[in-house]
């Protein structure tokens, strides 16, 4: 039950984290992630580094689609865009510290250039005009080899930070861990600012935005920065995990992951972000755990049962969309309101 | 519901938690691997069971771990049994880092097989750091047959490059008095499809080959008309296509018929099955290409096809046909054990440096007839294939030269 929550003044009442029992779970969780790496398998660890920047990733499209309403099916490719300037400037001796943040904002320059016909166009037609740029990307990471290495692909030198190689799982895992704790609170922190709330009068209705005296062309370009920043982001950082990357990871196969991942998990929410991509991430994994768990005692099983897995993971998408179509973060919210009126209503 | 229905289910609950609760822990701890390196020797793959690949993932999980059934019934690897622990990649590299990672974590298998040439460059340098595991895939990618590079990985087969320059070999064998036949490479645009281009040109330069051609397409492309327009006015006497399975191959062969072109077509490994080629029906009439491998159905003299097919029909009697990726998958498992093997019998541990060493001290090796001649893998990779012609009365695809090797 929800006690002591008061609400007495603007500051609390706009508070992140309002109560105490919020911070204490906060960060036990926080805690809970950095000793994870210490203690956790190096599947298990990958795992949560693969999970960490799809979380980042996204969340940049959150912005953008869930936060401002404009859809974007080049997603992919802006990841890209972050890994190949990771890559060529790793390969030059730049430290991480540096390449991070400038493939976060390569990916943001772009993003300005594809978002610019957001100003005449909308809703699906806006898709396709993104289709479009992520195909033209793609093609150029196919076709750029003194920088992309080509169809070849590219390889990232490990990160350093101070000395120290970031080579292994584990230490990869605090610096994704890391980067998305502050990308997520980063994004959390936007839609209670000005800019998000631009963002989000955008969303509902452009034309009344413009009437309150939003600058249409600033913030509808400004989304896509943002939201372009962190899949920038993501993918200098997935470089830096696999340490070799082709253009064939950065397909619409990729984009429409994340476009699912946000619409399953809630759109507009920061946790919906991260339930969808945990959901679009470890489900298919744990299907494929009960695979290799029956495996053990029928060895035909991992050929029978790996195409079934598939069907259950689509059905099980379908299913979330018809019975909670405002996703899996309203799912959390049902509970949250059952344990706050907990025990005197149930 | 009535109690006796409850004390029946809650019974049946405890055993399924209870087998969930062990089946994780069986799977996190690490005593299991530790085991395994004492006991049995672990056969790790992440095969594209489903996926754009699923046609060919398929057979070749089943040939992995049908090899590895078939040798442990015969002994084993220096007496030890093997253990095959496969599961899906979905031709995704996320999933086949997973699927490495997870296996590795829970058993750390000597050997290693997965899904492709993203994942054989991803995981290279986790492999190389850990210097536990020799790695294999269905790639044939050229840079991936590079010992110092890549030094724990290792091709069951020539690189694609290889297989492109047995073609030029054997259309060079082909020429007459009146010149050199000419060539036309038609190829997809992508990373497996462009990988022996600038190779192919140099050898057939080197050859005296006129490559009168060159086509880029999508994969899967369907209208090629102004493809095969542009081939008519090259007017060659071969074209290779490489970088597909099927489409657009079909489609190619039968409007060049219809335009009148007295052309052959050729293919590489994966074109070359011959359900894939059955698929093709008219137009694969007179369809040739490079096989590293000889067809389940050409067992005469070697034995180890002969093995495959005794032990498909036993342990899959509704397989009708064994697919090349079955047999791709048997050789890998002969390859990793004979790794394996000649490490053990020589008393050192099975790390990764032992084994590349064991590995590149395979040569004149019979592979049991699966490949025609005896062979070397010193330098990663079996530069070697014949090339076959599909007959359409007999539905089979027969030799049309003998085994050719290349230099590496």
């Amino acid at each position: 039950m929800r006690i002591h929550d008061f609400r007495e003044s603007y500051v609390h009442d706009e508070a992140l984290w309002p109560t105490r029992v919020q911070r204490a779970w906060l960060v036990a969780v926080l805690v809970a992630l950095a000793a994870f790496p210490l203690v956790g398998g190096g599947y298990l660890v990958g795992l949560m580094c693969v999970l960490g920047i799809h979380v980042i990733a996204a969340a940049g499209l959150n912005i953008m689609t869930g936060g401002a309403g404009l859809i974007s099916l080049g997603h992919a490719a802006f990841m890209g865009v972050g890994c190949y300037t990771a890559a060529w400037l790793a390969q030059r001796g730049v430290p991480f510290v540096v390449t991070l943040p400038a493939a976060g904002l390569m990916a943001a320059a772009l993003g300005v250039v594809v978002g610019l016909p957001s100003l005449r166009i909308k809703g699906l037609y806006l898709a396709v005009a993104t289709l479009a740029m992520q195909f033209l990307l793609v093609y150029v990471f196919r076709e750029w080899e003194s920088v992309t290495g080509g169809v070849k692909g590219v390889n990232v030198p490990p990160a350093s930070l101070f000395g120290l190689e970031l080579n292994t799982d584990a230490r990869m895992a605090w610096l994704i861990g890391g980067c998305a704790v502050v990308m997520l609170i980063g994004a959390r922190n936007l839609f209670r600012t000005r800019v998000g709330r631009a963002f989000t009068a955008i969303r509902d209705k452009d034309i009344s935005a413009e009437v309150l005296g939003i600058h249409l062309l600033h913030y509808k370009l400004m989304a896509f920065a943002i939201g372009a920043f962190y899949a920038g982001v993501a993918g200098a950082l997935l470089g830096y995990f696999y340490r070799a990357m082709t253009p064939e990871y950065f397909t619409l196969q990729l984009s429409i992951f994340y476009l699912a991942a946000i619409i399953v998990g809630g759109l507009g929410s920061t946790l919906g972000t991260i339930l969808g991509a945990v959901f679009m991430t470890l489900v298919p994994e744990l299907l494929r755990g009960g695979v290799a768990f029956a495996a053990q005692w029928t060895p035909r099983a991992t050929e029978i049962l790996s195409p079934i897995q598939q069907v259950v993971f689509g059905l099980l998408i379908i299913g979330f969309l018809v019975f909670e179509p405002h996703g899996l973060v309203e799912v959390w919210r049902r509970i949250r309101r059952f344990f706050h009126l907990w025990p005197f209503r149930s | 519901m009535s109690e006796m229905e409850q004390d029946l289910r809650s019974p049946a609950r405890r055993r399924l938690v209870g087998a969930g609760l062990g089946a994780a822990g069986l799977s996190a701890l690490p005593l299991s691997a530790a085991l395994a390196q004492g006991g049995d020797l672990v056969v790790g793959a992440a095969p594209p069971i489903t996926g754009v690949f699923a046609f060919a993932g398929v057979g070749l999980h089943q040939g992995l771990g049908d090899y590895c059934e078939w040798r442990n019934a015969n002994g084993g690897v220096a007496g030890r049994k093997l253990r095959y622990i496969g599961e899906d990649s979905g031709y995704k590299m996320d999933q086949a880092m997973s699927v490495f990672k997870k296996i590795m974590g829970a058993h750390q298998p000597p050997v290693f097989y997965g899904d492709s040439t993203a994942w054989a460059k991803a995981a290279a340098a986790e492999v190389s750091r850990l210097g536990t595991t020799i790695t294999s895939s269905p790639s044939f990618a050229s840079d991936l047959a590079d010992p110092a590079k890549v030094p724990y990985y290792f091709m069951a087969g020539p690189t694609y490059l290889a297989m492109i320059e047995i073609q030029l070999e054997y259309i060079n064998s082909q020429a007459k008095a009146g010149g050199k036949p000419a060539v036309a490479i038609v190829y997809s645009d992508t990373e497996f499809g462009r990988d022996p281009i600038a190779g192919a040109k140099k050898h057939a330069q080197k050859l005296g080959i006129p490559l009168v051609q060159e086509i880029v397409t999508k994969p899967g492309a369907v209208d090629v008309s102004a493809e095969v327009a542009k081939l008519r006015r090259a007017r060659p006497d071969y074209v290779i296509f490489h970088g597909y399975v099927l489409a657009p191959i079909p489609e190619f062969m039968k409007q060049m018929r219809e335009a009148g072109m007295n052309v052959t077509s050729m293919g590489t490994i994966w074109s070359m099955d011959k359900t894939t080629v059955d698929a093709m029906g008219a137009a694969g009439q007179g369809w040739m290409g490079v096989m590293p491998y000889r067809y389940s159905y050409d067992t005469a003299g070697a034995r180890s096809m002969q093995a495959i097919k005794d032990f498909a029909a036993k342990a899959r009697p509704q397989m009708s046909y064994v697919p090349l990726f079955y047999t791709h998958g048997w050789l890998v498992g002969s390859i990793f054990c004979e790794t394996m093997e000649r490490c053990l019998k020589a008393g050192q541990a099975l790390t990764g440096p032992n084994m590349k060493a064991a590995l590149e001290s395979i040569r004149d090796w019979d592979t049991g007839g699966i490949m025609g001649k005896p062979v070397s893998l010193a330098s990663h990779q079996i530069p070697m294939g014949r090339i076959y012609r599909y007959d359409a009365g007999s539905k089979l695809l027969q030799p049309a030269s003998d085994w050719i090797s290349m230099a590496t």
